[in-house]
């Protein structure tokens, strides 16, 4: 303790010459050669011992401090704000964001006015697609709200009607065949926990089976965060657990083992030790899954 | 590009590509530095989590603004860190409410004070309020060495000093920590 720390520890030169290194020694690292002559000095002086003893400590608590893991809504708060910079660049020079994705050098701005006209159209027959879209899946959606209150909802469908979840999978299959589906995918996905208020809603069914197969990984990223904010359904839990081995994206698989942790998912221990032996997975995700069993264990 | 292929790439190679205007993968720098850098902020932020994730985000913000200004090749990570650090920086000094010296006498008080409630209260809290405690100079070379594993040639490359002098800086900054945490 510094208290008990004499005096002299402050003004011998082998103390003070050796203090410099005593981090160095507490964190388990050998005295350089220039001062490998100090090492004679350590077993004769309580107070280097002392403080080495108190750096040594200082370190390990350090060490224990629990990381400061970032809030999931990070990620939202991230897309909003790229897809808003990415808005005011293209609106600046859609020509020039075109060319530089190729690998080009941006075009002079006299090229905005040629190509706005045909920019402005495009983004019409976006909105319009958009809004086709937004309207198949909120039937497909009310379709399920429908189902839920239903006793048997597969029961009333006639011979000829597809079940519900495979007609949900068909309409955003086709979607994907059009442009920007997928951040269309990505909205609806990103919308649906506030649209789900009954308890056991068939929709969490349809963004677990978003997080299992949906082609686009950040629509899987979306439908991870959307079953986050849907936590408190029974459901939730396992489906998580069940997804881990199921998705190859690293970016899904972090985001995944992250929100098993937070939700103290200790279903997933096993998923999670098999990830991080795995040796196809990149290093971060085994770094995540080793990282996630030491809170979770 | 699919986010596998991207999570191949270098952070350098990605910022290149930010850089030449394809903004989507800057995705898969958030996605290696967001935790990281929210770590940092938030401990510099002694532990206030919102602040921590309003700064996060505009580091990023910055990293779009700016992306001009980052010269190919450069080290990422130390150019996200600086870009934190001014980020950082710029809060501290509009939130800042007194000067060098009230700073001291505080932390002087605050430190007789953490001594006398040290007993009731857990380690990590201890700890917590000892980095809390210590000036935000000290505690920013502190985290960037002990928690966001740069060495000391990088930490002078930070703050414009040499390896030597950003070692003395940390060196005092443990000094510090050890002398309010342990006393």
């Amino acid at each position: 303790m510094p208290a008990a720390i004499h005096p002299s520890h402050l003004t011998d030169p082998a103390c003070a010459e050796l203090r410099l290194w005593l981090p160095e020694l507490a964190d388990g690292q050998p005295l350089p050669p220039e001062a490998a002559h100090l090492a004679a000095h350590l077993p004769t002086c309580p107070a280097c011992q002392t403080e080495l003893a108190e750096l040594r400590q200082l370190f390990n608590d350090l060490d224990a401090l629990p990381p400061e893991l970032p809030p999931l809504a990070m990620r939202d708060n991230f897309q909003a704000m790229l897809e808003q910079e990415k808005a005011k660049l293209a609106a600046a020079s859609p020509a020039g964001l075109t060319a530089a994705r190729g690998g080009q050098a941006l075009a002079p701005p006299l090229a905005q006015a040629v190509v706005a006209p045909k920019n402005s159209a495009n983004q019409q027959w976006l909105r319009v697609a958009a809004s086709v879209a937004l309207v198949a899946v909120g039937a497909i959606l009310g379709l399920l709200l429908r189902g839920g209150q239903s006793a048997s909802p597969l029961a009333q469908l006639t011979p000829t009607e597809q079940p519900v979840q495979p007609s949900l999978s068909m309409k955003l299959a086709a979607a994907r065949q059009q442009p920007a589906t997928a951040s269309q995918r990505l909205q609806l996905v990103s919308q649906a926990p506030a649209a789900i208020v009954e308890p056991n809603d068939p929709a969490v069914l349809t963004l677990i089976h978003t997080l299992d197969t949906d082609p686009n990984p950040n629509v899987r990223l979306a439908a991870c965060e959307a079953l986050f904010r849907l936590r408190s359904d029974p459901r939730v839990g396992p489906a998580l657990v069940e997804a881990l081995p199921l998705q190859t994206d690293p970016n899904v698989q972090i985001t995944l083992i992250e929100t098993l942790v937070t939700l103290r998912e200790k279903r997933a221990v096993p998923g999670l030790e098999e990830l991080a032996k795995k040796p196809d997975a990149l290093p971060a995700v085994r770094l995540q899954a080793e990282s996630g069993l030491g809170q979770l264990i | 590009m699919p986010a596998a292929t991207a999570t191949a790439l270098s952070d350098e190679a990605l910022m290149a590509q930010v850089q030449g205007g394809d903004l989507d993968q800057l995705t898969g720098l958030f996605e290696r530095y967001h935790g990281p850098l929210f770590g940092f902020l938030a401990r510099l932020a002694n532990g206030d989590r919102d602040l921590a994730q309003d700064l996060t985000q505009n580091v990023f913000v910055r990293v779009l603004r700016y992306r001009a200004s980052y010269q190919p090749g450069q080290p990422f990570r130390a150019w996200v860190y600086q870009m934190a650090r001014h980020v950082w920086a710029d809060h501290y000094q509009r939130q800042r409410p007194s000067a060098d010296l009230e700073e001291v006498e505080k932390t002087a008080a605050h430190g007789r004070q953490a001594q006398a409630q040290r007993a009731a209260k857990d380690q990590n809290e201890a700890l917590h309020e000892a980095l809390a405690l210590l000036p935000a100079a000290q505690r920013e070379v502190l985290l960037l060495h002990r928690f966001q594993g740069f060495d000391y040639a990088e930490i002078g490359e930070q703050l414009g000093c040499t390896a030597g002098a950003a070692r003395v800086k940390a060196h005092r900054a443990l000094d510090a920590l050890r002398k309010i945490y342990l006393s």
